[in-house]
């Protein structure tokens, strides 16, 4: 479905985005994971011809963006907004008519999603007057009404109650059985990991990671232990023949090295813990990410990309 | 252009509904009645109680002449004499006299008083005191008078007989005609400065609403951040024509209401409005020079991103469009200097000089080719810089690009 291939981007003198190729198929979700500013939303701002690539090619079914393509595009902005003062209904058929639908059929489709969300009863009111999770909504409708081939959503469940967050979760995997292609841009792994079935990881503009789920994991599947305790588990990092851990309260992630039985380190926490569960695994994404982005923790990221023309 | 029209059809009908929108439909035309007619009205409103003005006549033979005539000559409203005259003084000590009535004028007995010395029928020189001697109708009613009544005086001592003279002397009017290649159409200042003055104002107010509308929705796209599904949606041409076409339909809905207004109100006076030529000539202009002004505002307006500096860079902006308002008398007065020709070939400043210039006298027609060719070129050119400017700017957010940064904007092949 899309294909973009060896995109550099450069403002001014930072290089926001690096060689960076991707793809994705038709019923198929991809993750593109990184750390802030690692050049994910100018990725995507490529890739939606928003802004124009240094080098590189962006094919759609073979084809470079176009105004059908255009029309075939559904795109979720990380920054939400909408017309302050408009109504609801005239926003949709607007941005609906943008994306070549007809005014009526955009209104119908417009209502149709405001039921989906139990919105229906604000369609004439102003948007100011929404709280920020409705509005989200509403920008995710706007995204998807024009029933694209392929969708852009850039952190789709941020700002989402968990109910909301489950409606929405349903409606990806409808889109993805539908046979769109989405790209899902987030940097909570554990949503990835839910959803994605390929994965994209970039970090300082490169990609650093890329392949379906399974077979990343299985790469970097190396000895994974995870337990459960109650004690001091502080100790744990330091344990001889642990290449890398993950401690909390009462949750960790070992990264056994080669050559280190399990059942060795287990009788060895015995002694000193109380081990509620313990079980070999493969890596968890959030590992994985933390592996290759060296451990750069959450909004600490370099901030080269998006300073530029975020 | 489908997706242009869309867009127009979007910024047309959400500003059309908007509350600022129909408070200066409304508005403007009363503040502009109010400008026009305020001061005149202010300024000839009639006194509604007699005024008591006092004479100090050191003559002794001029007070019963000035009294009758000025309380027959101006009445109040009523019927009423607006002025009663009183004697304060006479022959006797003119200081003691003067004293005398200043305070009577600093208590408010007297509205102000007459000094006529002696010697006004060798130099003609009167006194008017008061507390506000700004009261212009008061010092001229009653120049007019006692001049009259000295001329007569000084006829009478010549042995001429003042009836004789007032009769032989009438007053001479100038009627002024338009001489044009079609004929001659009678045509006082007045009329030619009033339909100048329309168009000037239409055009002014065209740029200036629709301009300023222009910059703030751009402003708004991206305060709000649509910008970026607007332009993964549709071209930024597409985006920047549908907004130019949209909010000049606003503008013309404005002027044209105006416009309305305004014929009904120069065809209750009986002013005589400009021809159909002319009208589509100023047309040809009011059309170009919106656009070339809308590219401006659009280059101007898309690397701002917050409201107020939107405001600072729309005002400055309309200045430029106030500049012929301000030279419009001068023009008027010498529309064929070499300053008004070389002025009226500044794109910037074409479309309000032309729109001066052509009711009151038709410039020649190598001047009318030359400003409209120059005219559409440069509307074609700002077009384009606009579109290159407003593509990249839209998605700047936060800073503002300097010059130098827009200079190599608009020389990267996009």
């Amino acid at each position: 479905m899309l294909t973009a291939a060896n995109l550099r981007k450069i403002f001014s003198t930072v290089v926001a985005v690096d060689d960076v190729s991707l793809s994705v198929e038709r019923g198929q979700i991809l993750g593109l994971i990184g750390p802030n500013g690692a050049g994910k939303t100018t990725t995507i701002r490529l890739i939606l011809n928003i802004i124009r690539p240094d080098a590189g090619t962006i094919l759609f079914d073979g084809v470079p963006f176009c105004e059908s393509v255009a029309n075939r595009t559904g795109y979720l902005p990380e920054e939400r907004g909408l017309y302050r003062k408009s109504k609801l209904i005239n926003t949709l058929v607007y941005l609906g008519t943008l994306k070549g639908m007809l005014p009526a059929e955009a209104r119908r489709t417009a209502l149709r999603w405001l039921e989906r969300f139990e919105l229906s009863q604000y369609a004439d009111r102003k948007t100011e007057e929404l709280s920020k999770g409705n509005q989200q909504k509403i920008q995710f409708t706007a995204a998807v009404m024009h029933d694209p081939k392929f969708v852009v959503l850039d952190e789709p469940f941020s700002g989402l109650d968990p109910v909301n967050q489950i409606l929405l979760k349903e409606i990806l995997m409808e889109l993805r059985q539908q046979g769109k292609a989405i790209i899902f841009s987030t940097h909570v792994m554990e949503q990835a990991e839910r959803l994605c079935e390929r994965i994209t990881l970039i970090n300082k503009g490169k990609v650093v990671v890329d392949g379906s789920l399974a077979a990343v994991k299985k790469q970097y599947g190396r000895n994974t232990v995870r337990i459960e305790f109650d004690g001091d588990g502080s100790f744990l990092s330091t344990v001889s023949g642990v290449r890398s851990a993950l401690v909390y309260e009462n949750y960790a992630e070992l990264d056994m090295g080669d050559g280190v039985g399990a059942a060795e380190l287990l009788k060895m926490l015995v002694q000193r813990l109380s081990i509620r569960k313990f079980e070999l695994v493969e890596p968890s994404l959030h590992s994985i990410f933390l592996d290759k982005v060296g451990g750069a923790p959450e909004g600490a990221g370099p901030q080269s990309a998006q300073g530029g023309v975020a | 252009m489908k997706k242009a029209f869309a867009v127009a059809r979007w910024e047309y009908m959400e500003k059309i509904k908007s509350k600022a929108f129909l408070i200066s439909l409304i508005l403007m035309p009363i503040i502009m009645i109010g400008f026009g007619v305020l001061p005149t009205l202010l300024a000839s409103q009639a006194d509604t109680e007699p005024r008591i003005i006092g004479v100090i006549d050191a003559t002794g033979q001029l007070f019963d002449a000035l009294r009758s005539r000025v309380e027959t000559r101006y009445k109040l409203p009523d019927g009423q004499p607006n002025y009663v005259l009183r004697l304060v003084g006479e022959r006797e000590e003119l200081e003691v006299a003067k004293k005398q009535a200043d305070r009577l004028v600093v208590h408010g007995d007297l509205e102000g008083y007459l000094i006529i010395a002696t010697t006004v029928f060798q130099d003609s020189v009167a006194e008017y005191r008061a507390k506000n001697v700004g009261n212009l109708r008061v010092v001229e009613r009653f120049t007019a008078t006692l001049r009259d009544i000295v001329f007569e005086r000084r006829l009478q001592e010549a042995g001429v007989n003042p009836g004789l003279v007032t009769a032989l002397r009438t007053k001479l009017e100038l009627r002024t005609v338009k001489v044009t290649a079609k004929g001659i159409e009678e045509a006082g200042f007045e009329q030619v400065f009033f339909s100048a003055y329309l168009f000037m104002m239409m055009m002014f107010f065209l740029v200036a609403t629709s301009g300023q509308l222009l910059v703030r929705s751009v402003v708004e796209e991206k305060a709000n951040r649509v910008v970026e599904i607007l332009v993964s949606s549709c071209s930024p041409t597409d985006l920047m024509a549908g907004k130019i076409l949209g909010l000049s339909g606003l503008g013309l809905t404005q002027v044209s209401v105006w416009a309305l207004i305004g014929v009904v109100i120069s065809l209750k006076f009986g002013i005589a409005l400009a021809s159909l030529d002319v009208v589509l000539l100023l047309l040809i202009y009011l059309i170009l020079g919106y656009l070339f002004y809308a590219a401006i505002f659009v280059a101007a307006g898309s690397p701002i991103s917050t409201e107020q500096e939107a405001q600072q860079i729309t005002s400055y902006l309309v200045l430029v469009l106030v500049l012929p308002l301000v030279l419009a008398l001068s023009v008027l007065q010498n529309p064929e200097s070499t300053m008004v020709k070389v002025l009226s070939l500044i794109p910037l400043l074409t479309p309000t000089m032309m729109a001066i210039r052509i009711p009151v006298l038709m410039p020649s027609t190598a001047e009318i080719v030359a400003s409209i060719l120059i005219l559409a070129a440069s509307t074609l050119v700002a077009m384009w810089a606009a579109g290159r400017i407003f593509r990249t700017a839209i998605l700047a957010y936060g800073k503002r690009p300097s010059i130098g940064e827009i200079i190599r904007l608009l020389k990267t092949a996009n």
